[in-house]
């Protein structure tokens, strides 16, 4: 890259060139498969307005399930079109209100939320508090990797009798020690709080192994 | 990304369902080009292609430059092909052999942001030699600015995705967003909140949710030898989510002072929280009440 001639000015540029880059993006746009765009529709139409209850306590999770959302909206009515191979994205089941939502105030329109589940390859997993029947993976051992900032983690899972057997750390390419990740006893990020309205930063080892395992479990179907 | 993705609009009004849509898509479109781990991405294709300008997308392209740029002004704290070094020699072969390595130092092959040549006319992109181009935390900082351009049009909205934020306008009782900043030591609990309004906000933090046996330490992709941790978490308060997620990730290598320094150059807000619970932060920075 050339080289401006001072200091400052390289410095001052960072804030620009991230407008100019983020714009270029979006006006060069993407191609977007008919079939995500379709889903996408007929899941956002179906969603209601979220219904606080405050006689819901904080439901805690188990490791291997995706993060609760604060906010939580109805089930579709209809099930989903099956993704294409490429398509990676799917949405969870709903989750019930919990406690620690604030209401939302009144508005001429209802506020519109909308979530999808993890980006990367992720079997679709239940996550209702009335425990579900578990979803049954093929036997065998299964390797995927999750992303954090301070690195990549593989994760391998090994599937018995179509449960998760174990799910360790198969390689540890971050800039951290990976012992400390599995000194960790199981968590999960709770991004909501009482007090605010969103919670920076998730817990980055978790997330990379939770990554990790789902991206190993999709390949387990 | 492995990142679950929340939208919310405050009011909903006339085409909202698209534009959510939209905005979802343009995480899926970035994934796609920019994994790491699907050797089908045009970001796994370029790395397979070393010594030849390839032309790439947009998105991979605007994501690498932009990485280059904070590569360059971070002094190589972030370093976009710092993944190929974290491999051989580093917490990997400790992880393999079991034995606990103090210090691990990554390999000495002189791989760095440098070896990636960008030209802006053709918009390819050369790799001088073969590395692992990781795009990471620009690539997923990116998409939420995508998606929050979808989304300008209803003024008030939010955008989480795994814990990177973009916040618009104003929050459902008319006043700016409050962010809270997750305590790096103590679970549930936060260490601050902050008033923000059309601003992304993105936190690195370490991996340790209390005080460690030992010293933890950490790989420095400026070479050599790894070096005891000294942020416990980083925030960074900019007007784009991929300009504010790749300086925490630097910050983060940097250590509070260069960190807070290099956020002042930058032009941002951020806040630092080392292992021991000292604060350092930006001048700008709104605290809520």
């Amino acid at each position: 890259m050339a080289q401006s001639g001072s200091g400052k000015k390289i410095a001052n540029n960072l804030v620009t060139a991230s407008c100019a880059g983020v714009l270029a993006v979006y006006i060069a746009g993407y191609t977007r498969t008919q079939h995500a765009a379709e889903r996408f529709t007929a899941q956002i139409a179906e969603r209601r307005p979220v219904v606080h209850d405050p006689t819901m306590p904080p439901i805690p999770e188990p490791f291997h399930s995706p993060e609760r959302k604060a906010e939580h909206v109805k089930a579709p009515a209809k099930p989903m079109p099956a993704p294409v191979p490429a398509e990676t994205a799917e949405i969870p089941p709903p989750d019930p209100p919990v406690a620690n939502i604030a209401p939302p105030a009144a508005s001429p329109e209802p506020a519109r939320r909308a979530e999808t589940a993890p980006v990367a390859a992720a079997p679709k997993v239940e996550e209702t508090p009335v425990p579900p029947p578990a979803p049954v993976w093929k036997d065998g051992t299964y390797t995927g990797w999750g992303y954090s900032r301070h690195g990549n983690i593989e994760a391998s899972v090994v599937i018995e009798s179509g449960r998760i057997a174990s799910a360790t750390i198969s390689q540890c390419r971050t800039r951290y020690s990976c012992s400390v990740i599995e000194r960790l006893p199981p968590q999960v990020a709770q991004r909501q709080s009482p007090d605010v309205d969103y919670v920076s930063g998730a817990t980055q080892s978790a997330d990379a192994f939770y990554g990790a395992v789902v991206a190993a479990l999709g390949k387990a179907k | 990304m492995g990142t679950l993705v929340t939208i919310h609009v405050v009011r909903a009004g006339a085409g909202v369902d698209d534009a959510i849509s939209r905005a979802l898509g343009w995480f899926h479109a970035i994934e796609e080009r920019c994994s790491r781990f699907d050797e089908r991405s045009e970001l796994s294709r370029l790395t397979a292609q070393a010594g030849r300008p390839v032309p790439v997308h947009a998105i991979v392209y605007e994501a690498v430059k932009f990485a280059l740029m904070v590569a360059e002004e971070s002094g190589g704290a972030f370093d976009p092909t710092v993944g190929h070094r974290m491999a051989a020699r580093g917490f990997d072969k400790e992880h393999r052999t079991g034995e606990r390595i103090r210090a691990a130092s990554a390999p000495d092959d002189g791989v760095s942001y440098r070896d990636v040549l960008l030209d802006p006319d053709r918009k390819t992109i050369t790799l001088r030699r073969p590395l692992t181009l990781d795009l990471g935390a620009v690539a997923k900082g990116l998409a939420v600015d995508t998606a929050a351009r979808e989304l300008e049009m209803f003024t008030d909205f939010a955008i989480d995705a795994g814990g990177d934020l973009y916040l618009g306008g104003s929050n459902e009782q008319g006043a700016p967003w409050s962010v809270g900043i997750r305590h790096p030591r103590q679970e549930h609990e936060l260490i601050t909140s902050l008033r923000v309004s059309n601003q992304a906000v993105c936190t690195s933090g370490d991996y340790e949710r209390r005080a460690p046996g030992g010293e933890q330490h950490i790989l420095d992709p400026r070479g050599g030898a790894s070096s005891p941790v000294a942020v416990a978490s980083a925030t960074v308060v900019a007007s784009r989510a991929m300009l504010a997620d790749a300086l925490a990730t630097a910050v983060f290598v940097l250590g509070p002072e260069e960190g807070i320094r290099l956020l002042n150059r930058v032009g941002v807000e951020g806040l630092v929280v080392t292992p021991d619970l000292e604060r350092y932060e930006t001048g700008g920075l709104r605290h809520a009440a």
